[in-house]
């Protein structure tokens, strides 16, 4: 029952702006697939191109293989959930979640008995004969969702549902959202700017930035293999540093000034595509908690100018040699913190830390398979 | 995907309706001025006798006197009105204010009438004078009359559209001010007066433009003052030397000058114009000493001063005459059985029908409109934006006469149907729907309806389940004060009117030119109690003394 969509070559113009241009996308049935990315990316664009809200310049978007530019917003059998919720603020809760189905003819007994299900299933039956200005935030955006999959749309669409929600209930609704979707089994598209809620609630997510898609990939795929700098950046922290790689045997040797650091995960292939022999200069992308922080040895030379304890870690920011100031994660251990001022050698876990091209457009580690949690295979990337 | 879809139909039937009624006649109107009825030649033989002949263009000088000095009174009055009673705690002040805006609803020339009542030749305090210093003053007519008149009435609008600036202004800004090392004074004129400038300049205008136009009041108190509008009532319609052609041209200069002082006043919004939403507004406090005593004062004189002339209508309504002109001195209720139950009283139905008619021809096209031109917009809704806000600047007097010209003969004769006094009603209501409509819908978010779309409901279904009934409290509130107001109408209708299509305003200025005073206030006071009836409906509607014209 639930269905794919498939965007091919999609272009969106507004007057003589080109938003979007070429866009290709494909969401696998029953998925929870987020947009994501900063605002004035083009994923609310590309959300409201899929409902129907916005025309269709160029390209085709396919839902189970049947190409649905033409239908108009109210055949194309969608539920979205809006920013600001959009709750008919003249009807009853009940009313406003009956909405659809009254569009659709349905008799008055099963509007009754599917309105109560789906309050059930959002949590919010008893509140089924209030007012919307009665309601809370929280249960705004329920009832927004429950008038949104009453209908049984083919697909859901959300459109930063928790972003007027306060910081605690924004975690507690991305987690209903996440149930409520896996127990509906619908194909959902879900736009974001919140990486941690991106992560915290996809299958799969695209990052977008000026209407390009920069990747696909599950969560921990995005997180720990960035496809380029923008990425490592935007998702999650990323020190960026210099350096040069040159050829060592089987694999590489990456040089961050002095220190030399051996790398087995870089791919031969596409350095070779890229800078061919010699010393390539390469952008490096290290997370806070891909440094580890020694007292000797080798190393990058860091001073640390204050830390911040967290409990779970400890965060060190410091200065290196050159003058760039970079953010390190450490475990907290007891009775270690390193005082302010203290010099510092910084190494790398070489497995885990991202290398691009130096103008930080191409990764050149090896591409493994992406893990999906919910299937085997990899993506369309 | 640019198929004709219901939308442009509705765009297309509505512009239609207003290039023939609006447009049509006004082009025809201007065609006049510049055409010899005769040779049909190109003239501006009227434009050259009206600039030419001092008896003509005195009349023009003599207008932006008056209005001048009214408007400045308005605002003399009116600023500190609302200023005094925001900022101290005045026993009975929602009472005040609402005084304040009933004598505001009335029609300008009742109060004129009324004020003739009173201090004119023979009137109760002109008598009182008279016996009690021995002089003869002879009453205020000419320029001091009509100036009265204007400022007392006028006051109230400036009144408040201040009012509701201050309401939206934040008491943090005042302190903030004070924090900073500013005195009382200082604050009002370096913070309150700047950012309630836009409001006191759009109610000026407003003022300036009422007062400009209307043509009853000079009437009735001018005697030998003659002002613009009378001038072209008389050219018009008067018994002598009537010439359309020169009422034309007459017609377009005033227009000129309304077109001319809207855009002024659109220059100085856009210039001065602040976004203000009070999360704390500005608190009454408790006045002190003399300051307590000024204030009560001030607000209590100038709301009695401003229900003088309906107290007067009202009380001389039960008294007995002789002939409608001269009082006995006793009291009965003669001018009722004269008025309200006379057989061949037509008036009183008459201002119930058309304004209702009107008013639901307002209310319908108003909601269509402004969705068309908020929510689609095209090349088409803006020409009809355009166009349906034009009537705000026309005269009422010049817009019957446009109307009276276009259809009095022709395919589609109109003149002296009922019909074309509601359409006049519905073209001069329509700018003030329209925009507080479009406020309505600015405040409901474009996704509610996308909303239903997605749910499955067509456009026109989304606009009728979801638009209309949440647009709807605020229409209709706004409606109640379109009805007010349309019933006190006499601008146009003095013109339009014949005697089977006759209103109470028109029945009330017939009354008081025929010197039949007793009629007149019992008109009047039936006209006022519908007023006050209707407002309190809307009090009880909108729970909120704030009132928007």
């Amino acid at each position: 029952m639930s269905v794919s969509i498939d965007i091919d070559n999609v272009v969106k113009k507004y007057a003589d702006a080109t938003v979007i241009n070429g866009l290709s996308l494909k969401i696998h049935p029953s998925e929870f697939f987020t947009l994501l990315g900063p605002s004035g990316c083009g994923k609310t664009t590309l959300l409201r191109m899929i409902i129907g809200f916005n025309s269709i310049e160029g390209g085709t978007i396919k839902v189970d293989d049947k190409v649905i530019n033409d239908i108009p917003v109210n055949k194309r059998n969608m539920g979205m959930v809006f920013q600001n919720y959009a709750i008919f603020p003249h009807m009853s809760v009940f009313d406003n979640v009956a909405f659809g189905l009254r569009q659709r003819h349905v008799p008055q007994a099963e509007i009754e008995k599917s309105v109560a299900e789906i309050l059930d299933v959002v949590k919010i039956g008893h509140l089924k004969d209030r007012m919307p200005t009665q309601l809370s935030g929280g249960q705004q955006q329920r009832v927004a969702l429950a008038r949104a999959i009453v209908i049984h749309p083919q697909v859901l669409l959300m459109d930063e549902p928790l972003s007027n929600l306060d910081a605690k209930l924004r975690v507690e609704m991305r987690n209903a959202i996440k149930n409520i979707q896996q127990q509906v089994g619908i194909t959902t598209v879900y736009v974001t700017h919140d990486q941690e809620e991106a992560l915290a609630v996809s299958d799969r997510i695209a990052v977008m930035h000026d209407g390009v898609i920069q990747q696909v990939g599950s969560p921990q795929y995005i997180y720990q293999r960035p496809a380029n700098r923008f990425v490592s950046t935007f998702i999650g922290l990323s020190n960026i540093l210099k350096g040069t790689i040159r050829k060592n045997g089987a694999g590489f040797m990456l040089s961050l000034g002095k220190y030399q650091v051996p790398m087995q995960t870089l791919d031969a292939a596409a350095v070779a595509k890229y800078g061919g022999s010699g010393d390539v200069p390469v952008t490096v992308a290290v997370r806070p908690e891909e440094f580890t922080v020694h007292m000797d040895g080798e190393g990058l030379d860091a001073v640390v100018n204050y830390s911040v304890f967290l409990g779970i870690s400890t965060h060190y920011f410091l200065t290196m040699a050159d003058g760039q100031e970079v953010e390190v994660i450490t475990p907290s251990d007891v009775g270690r913190i390193i005082p302010n001022n203290t010099p510092v050698k910084l190494r790398v876990e070489a497995d885990r830390i991202n290398v691009f091209t130096d103008d930080g457009e191409k990764s050149l580690i090896i591409q493994t398979e992406d893990i999906d949690r919910n299937r085997t295979g990899g993506d369309d990337a | 995907m640019k198929k004709p879809n219901i939308w442009t139909v509705f765009t297309l039937v509505i512009l239609c309706f207003f290039l023939l009624f609006v447009v049509y006649p006004l082009f025809l109107i201007m065609y006049q001025s510049v055409v010899d009825p005769e040779t049909h030649a190109l003239t501006f033989d009227y434009f050259t006798k009206f600039f030419g002949r001092k008896f003509y263009w005195s009349t023009l000088v003599n207008s932006f006197k008056v209005t001048i000095c009214a408007t400045l009174l308005a605002a003399i009055i009116g600023l500190p009105m609302a200023y005094v009673l925001r900022s101290y705690k005045i026993p009975f002040s929602k009472y005040v204010n609402i005084l304040i805006v009933i004598s505001y609803l009335s029609p300008p020339f009742i109060g004129a009438y009324a004020w003739i009542q009173l201090l004119g030749r023979n009137g109760f305090i002109t008598q009182l004078i008279n016996s009690i210093f021995g002089v003869k003053f002879g009453g205020i007519y000419g320029f001091a009359g009509i100036v009265l008149v204007f400022s007392l009435q006028s006051f109230p609008l400036i009144y408040m559209y201040v009012s509701g600036a201050l309401k939206n202004l934040d008491s943090s800004l005042n302190e903030a001010a004070e924090s900073l090392g500013c005195n009382a004074f200082q604050r009002v004129t370096r913070i309150i007066l700047p950012l309630v400038m836009p409001s006191l300049l759009a109610g000026s205008l407003l003022v300036f433009m009422r007062v400009f136009s209307d043509f009853g009041t000079p009437m009735l108190i001018g005697e030998g003052f003659k002002t613009f509008p009378v001038l072209i009532y008389t050219q018009f319609m008067g018994e002598v030397s009537t010439d359309d052609h020169f009422a034309a041209a007459l017609c377009v200069i005033v227009v000129v000058i309304t077109l001319f002082l809207f855009f002024l006043q659109r220059m100085m919004a856009k210039h001065y114009s602040y976004a203000m939403t009070a999360l704390k507004p500005m608190q009454p406090v408790q006045a002190k000493g003399s300051q307590k005593l000024f204030a009560y004062l001030f607000v209590y004189g100038v709301a009695f001063i401003a229900m003088l002339p309906q107290l007067t209508v009202i009380f001389t309504s039960f008294l007995e005459t002789v002939g409608g002109a001269v009082y006995t001195g006793n009291f009965s209720l003669m001018n009722y059985e004269n008025t309200l139950f006379s057989k061949d009283n037509i008036s009183i139905f008459n201002t119930y029908a058309f304004g209702l008619c009107a008013i639901c021809i307002v209310v319908v096209l108003g909601i269509l409109i402004s969705y068309l031109t908020a929510r689609k917009p095209s090349l088409l809704t803006n020409i009809l934006d355009t166009l349906t806000m034009f009537p705000y600047i026309i005269p009422g007097s010049v817009l019957g006469i446009a109307l009276l010209s276009g259809f009095n003969s022709g395919i589609l004769v109109l003149s002296g149907t009922a019909l074309i006094i509601i359409i006049s009603l519905t073209i001069r209501r329509m700018p003030y729907t329209i925009r507080s409509s479009t406020a309505i819908i600015s405040q409901i978010s474009p996704s509610v309806e996308e909303a239903a779309v997605s749910l499955g409901a067509s456009e026109f279904k989304s606009f009728r389940k979801v638009m209309v009934p949440m647009m709807l409290p605020g229409v209709l509130a706004g409606a109640i004060m379109s009805w007010i107001t349309l019933i006190s109408e006499l601008s146009s209708s003095i013109i339009l009117y014949t005697s089977s299509t006759s209103t109470l305003t028109v029945a009330i200025y017939a009354e008081v030119i025929r010197s039949n005073f007793g009629n007149a206030a019992a008109y009047s006071t039936i006209l006022t109690l519908t007023s006050i009836v209707s407002l309190l409906v809307f009090f009880r509607l909108t729970h909120n003394e704030d009132v928007s014209v």
